[in-house]
């Protein structure tokens, strides 16, 4: 093909990419039709002609990084947004969570705020708004976040734990050297205590029982015989410990059974370590959230 | 996933039009939109673009009337094709009951395509859907453009390169003219209506 003929093709090329937007593929086409007017020696008008290829070439560069670098989801309008609600979730807290995966983080958090009324979508609308700050700001607001529940009324001890449980191993993933502190108690029983309502006879106050942030359980019998596993302890009421431990444990886990007596347990505290005895109160396993298919072990301290 | 309402007799399902960017996906549902206007059921809502790129996704809703008795609504869906919008393409595959797969004749574009189709078979595979088992339909977008003497693959040449292992019913197309646009559509709402009658035996 005469070299003209493939200068006007490859810029009739460029030219429809550029149209349908491809605009790497117009630019490939341009350069390569620049290069080929570069050969040629005596060309009419080839600085021109240069000249507006490469003018194109840079208006294709300022489009390409405008939608490379334009954001990834930008705030729609409410319309949008509701559009999104309807098709994308059944219940409040679907309808929530659909805007938050769409980037519509705003809106988001203000419709989760306004699920945390609600018992039964508390905890989840709580860590999804963790998941909003996170996204928007910054794990440090998350933190902050979970500061503010902390010191209200709004969430019970075990609702927050569950949250604290949630964030936690993110802020640990992220290598930010913070520990979120545990909720002590159950507000709801303090609450239920306070609010002149039915009294029970109270148990007798436990002996105070230190901070215990590890154990160290020697099994006695069965498969791990004579070995000891060390496990932190994610949470602790009293005497209660609670692990998380692991699905790829599953064989460990299952050497332990409600009811059984662990005659040998060395508990780790911050001041001090101790040896002790406890038992499994209760075993199971973990159906939703990013621990799914863990095991949460609740343990009673017997003696230490 | 289909919603089947046994009491009023409805079913409601969604068709996803997948593929890499630019490939024509919302032309494809403009053009149903303009020239179906019976079946058609509410706006065809383009969320947000930049420029004419997709961001988010084109919604449009449409009626078949009844079918044996049951009265078929579908919700038909485009993804953003860029790459980048990888978590938007997802979110809006979920529950998907039929596909229509628009790929690009443009030579320049062949290893988008393949890149798309892998990305949807990726995607499914998270769902826990085989691409092989959705009902599924291609369609050779842009063939138009071979009268601009631009370099078009061959139907032979796409169907190696797509369709080889998949073995769907496929068509070529010309979005913009409104050209393979029906026929597309139609074959994806038979196979995935055939589908359904498999899983709910709603005909019977």
């Amino acid at each position: 093909m005469d070299i003209s003929l493939q200068i006007k093709s490859l810029l009739n090329e460029a030219e429809l990419y550029r149209a349908q937007g491809l605009f790497p593929e117009a630019k490939d086409k341009y350069h390569a039709a620049s290069a080929m007017i570069h050969k040629i020696d005596k060309l009419k008008n080839k600085d021109s002609l240069l000249k507006a290829i490469s003018g194109k070439i840079q208006s294709l560069e300022k489009k390409t990084e405008k939608v490379e670098t334009g954001p990834t989801s930008p705030e729609l309008s409410e319309k949008g947004q509701n559009l999104i609600k309807s098709l994308f979730g059944e219940n409040d807290l679907q309808k929530a969570v659909a805007l938050a995966k769409f980037g519509q983080f705003e809106r988001a958090i203000t419709e989760l705020e306004a699920l945390l009324k609600d018992d039964v979508y508390r905890v989840d609308a709580g860590k999804n708004i963790i998941r909003c700050k996170m996204a928007i700001a910054s794990v440090d607001d998350a933190i902050d976040q979970y500061h503010q529940w902390l010191s209200g009324d709004l969430f019970t001890g075990h609702q927050l734990e569950s949250i604290r449980a949630y964030l936690q191993p993110i802020i640990d993933r992220k290598g930010i050297d913070k520990s979120l502190p545990v909720p002590v108690g159950e507000r709801d029983e303090i609450n239920a205590a306070d609010s002149g309502g039915i009294e029970f006879s109270m148990p007798e106050p436990e002996e105070e029982i230190l901070d215990i942030t590890s154990i160290g359980i020697t099994f006695t019998s069965g498969t791990f015989k004579g070995k000891m596993v060390e496990f932190d302890v994610n949470f602790q009421s009293g005497g209660m410990l609670s692990l998380i431990i692991s699905k790829n444990d599953k064989t460990l886990i299952d050497e332990l059974k409600n009811g059984d007596s662990l005659d040998d347990i060395q508990f780790y505290s911050p001041i001090a370590m101790f040896k002790g005895t406890a038992v499994v109160a209760n075993k199971t396993q973990i159906n939703s959230g990013p621990k799914q298919g863990d095991f949460c072990l609740d343990l009673k301290i017997k003696s230490t | 996933m289909a919603i089947f309402n046994l009491k009023k007799r409805e079913i409601e399902c969604k068709v996803v039009y997948y593929g890499p960017g630019r490939c024509g996906k919302t032309t494809n549902l403009e053009y149903v939109f303009k020239s179906y206007k019976k079946q058609v059921t509410g706006e065809m809502v383009s969320i947000n673009t930049e420029g004419d790129r997709t961001l988010f996704f084109d919604f449009l809703p449409i009626g078949l009337g009844k079918i044996k008795g049951c009265d078929i609504r579908v919700q038909l869906y485009t993804v953003p094709g860029q790459v980048k919008y990888s978590s938007t393409r997802k979110l809006v595959l979920r529950g998907v009951d039929g596909i229509v797969f628009v790929a690009d004749s443009l030579e320049v574009r062949r290893e988008k395509n393949m890149i798309s189709l892998k990305d949807l078979q990726s995607n499914l595979k998270e769902y826990g859907k085989s691409i092989f088992k959705v009902p599924l339909i291609m369609q050779y977008n842009k063939r138009d453009l071979a009268d601009e003497g631009i370099p078009l693959m061959s139907i032979e040449q796409m169907e190696r390169d797509l369709n080889r292992q998949l073995k769907v019913p496929s068509f070529p197309g010309s979005a913009m003219k409104g050209t393979g646009v029906g026929v597309t559509l139609k074959a994806c709402l038979m196979e995935t209506l055939k589908s359904l009658q498999r899983e709910f035996k709603w005909a019977k």
